[in-house]
């Protein structure tokens, strides 16, 4: 019997057909701020207790989520744009309804949007089929109606999914989904209608992790270099994926933000990497390896 | 059973002997440390498997209803990229892995397998997965059981039955040792307590531990503790010049325990690189797997 979940063929990243990114580049490089909105007073669904420091509200935990919204995004934009980046933002739904200023700013750089939840205070692990269903029809059509754009991929709110969520997705027509940690290349995922693949996500290169422990700014700067430099490495061979996933909060803090200009200024400063987005290394890898990946590993696993 | 007030240890495994009142030991041509390096090749199950104990893993973002997708792929990830950084990295030095790896692994990675033991690797048991740990809540005979089928995938996967043994998360019940010799392991590598090999009671045959440094496994450093990765590397060099500077009135012993999807990630790999040529740019390291130290070691006790 295969192991559960039975989701990918396994594929040792040494022994795959190759990858070549756009222009020849060695790494695809995807910057992922996470644009969120945690409920203030959000309804406990039995299992997973978004404000588990006290009986809600907790105004210090919100405020300082709510932070991220009024000040510290913005201060990380002046830094993307410094850099020319094009984000694909982690995005909590009904951030396009609350804040209409940052939904501006996001689609006046035309970034891409990949769908985080609802609000981060709602998780899929209690969603009947039937709610997940309905969960992806009001994500695709509020992308749509807010900003005119395709709904593409998923990262599951607060990372949080079902066992159905590969195959709800796919049914959906979304195409990629993040929360699998496996790879440094995309990885097809097994589904029962259409396809979907895996682009890999960080939770290590991630403020969010880090700053909640005593990791600082130059900590973050020194292992997303570091990262950089062993991909940059590999990725002549074959083509690499690294993410950098923000939090304006935690990163649009002014004891902070430096850090990230340094690190952006240091990769952008190599020939070879393709800043893109989730949105555009999937519908790159679907068109170019996606069968040959699939073929390969079919073969391998006989 | 509660400790009875008198000279010596608690319980039957191994005779209490301090460091300094022991005899020479000599490593081969004289060396002063030999270096082990064990490689974790585990699988984290998708559901926690019922009636086994399993302490809360690493990896992924902490603790997370189930499904959890980020903390099962991130061990996946060890598998999928991670060993083959790791291995070269060990390839790079002259050292040859000790490759500590579970059934489900075996069975189901054959690419794995072949892959370890073309690189001259040694295969240790490691249980059944990391989700089903050894320990006291088991029955004789369900232990017995486990510990069976977990050397027999690794034999018909290898060809060959273990010889070395390192229970998913250093787990033991008290009579582990014993059934592990009963079944032909002759080390084990659960113990952490000492900087040489020593002899553990059976009755079965020769058995020896081959202690493992804690606080250098990378999942103690690196995630339990959250040390930095720069800083992880000091530890690793400081350890070994202590060791090395020691060795030399008394040979010692360095047992790394690594997990390729942590250490393995792009941005750790360049610092265990780092700490590794620290130690074997200089003369009288002798990097082996743990049967060869463990070989040695038998038939080259330590002399008064």
């Amino acid at each position: 019997m295969p192991l559960q979940p039975d989701r990918v063929d396994y594929s040792p990243i040494i022994d795959r057909p190759p990858i070549k990114w756009p222009n020849g580049a060695r790494v695809a490089l995807w910057i992922a701020p996470n644009v969120e909105h945690y409920e203030y007073e959000p309804e406990y669904d039995g299992q997973r207790d978004p404000w588990p420091r006290m009986p809600y509200p907790d105004v210090q935990q919100y405020s300082y989520r709510d932070y991220g919204n009024r000040v510290g995004f913005w201060r990380m934009l002046e830094v993307l744009d410094k850099h020319n980046i094009r984000c694909c933002v982690s995005l909590n739904m009904a951030v396009l309804e609350h804040y209409p200023e940052i939904k501006d700013a996001m689609v006046e750089r035309n970034w891409d949007f990949m769908s985080h939840g609802i609000y981060n205070t709602r998780y899929l692990n209690p969603m009947s089929e039937e709610q997940e269903r309905e969960f992806y029809v009001d994500c695709i059509e509020t992308l749509r109606r807010e900003t005119g754009k395709q709904l593409k991929g998923m990262l599951g709110p607060a990372i949080s999914g079902t066992e159905r969520t590969p195959d709800l997705m796919a049914e959906a027509g979304l195409i990629y989904h993040t929360d699998w940690m496996h790879d440094d290349q995309p990885v097809p995922i097994k589904v029962k209608s259409g396809k979907l693949i895996s682009v890999p996500y960080s939770i290590e290169l991630n403020d969010a992790p880090l700053y909640r422990q005593h990791y600082e700014g130059d900590y973050f700067a020194e292992i997303c270099k570091a990262q950089f430099d062993q991909l940059y490495k590999e990725g002549a061979e074959s083509g690499r994926v690294m993410c950098i996933a923000l939090h304006p909060f935690l990163t649009g803090q002014p004891h902070r933000v430096k850090y990230l200009d340094e690190v952006l200024g240091y990769i952008m400063s190599h020939e070879g990497v393709w800043q893109t987005t989730a949105d555009d290394i999937a519908d790159y890898y679907i068109a170019n390896n996606y069968d040959a990946a699939v073929t390969h590993a079919g073969q391998l696993n006989k | 059973m509660p400790a009875e007030r008198r000279p010596g240890m608690d319980h039957p495994h191994y005779q209490w002997s301090p460091i300094v009142n022991r005899g020479k030991l000599r490593w081969p041509d004289g060396a002063r440390v030999a270096l082990c390096v064990i490689v974790n090749l585990e699988h984290m199950e998708w559901t926690e498997p019922e009636g086994s104990f399993t302490t809360l893993l690493a990896g992924g973002m902490g603790s997370r209803g189930y499904p959890d997708f980020a903390r099962t792929s991130h061990r996946e990830y060890g598998h999928r990229v991670g060993i083959f950084r790791v291995l070269d990295t060990l390839e790079k030095h002259g050292i040859k892995a000790t490759v500590a790896m579970d059934a489900m692994t075996a069975e189901n990675y054959p690419y794995l397998v072949d892959h370890c033991l073309k690189r001259g690797c040694e295969i240790i048991g490691h249980g059944i997965s990391v989700s089903r740990m050894i320990t006291g809540n088991m029955t004789e005979q369900e232990e017995r059981h486990y510990i069976h089928s977990s050397m027999d995938s690794l034999a018909k996967a290898t060809g060959k039955a273990p010889t070395g043994w390192l229970g998913p998360e250093y787990g033991e019940s008290s009579r582990t040792p014993q059934l592990l010799s009963e079944a032909g392991i002759r080390y084990v590598c659960d113990w952490v307590n000492d900087e040489q090999p020593y002899r553990l009671e059976s009755p079965h045959g020769d058995l020896f531990a081959l202690p493992i440094m804690l606080e250098l496994d990378d999942v103690v450093s690196l995630w339990q503790r959250r040390v930095t990765v720069g800083r992880y590397r000091d530890m690793l060099t400081e350890a070994f010049d202590t060791l090395y500077e020691d060795g030399q009135q008394n040979g010692r012993l360095m047992t790394l325990n690594l997990h390729p999807w942590l250490i393995g990630q792009p941005f750790r790999i360049g610092y265990l690189d780092d700490a590794l040529a620290h130690m074997t740019r200089r003369e009288g390291v002798w990097a082996a797997t743990g049967s060869e130290i463990v070989d040695w070691y038998q038939h080259n006790p330590p002399v008064a």
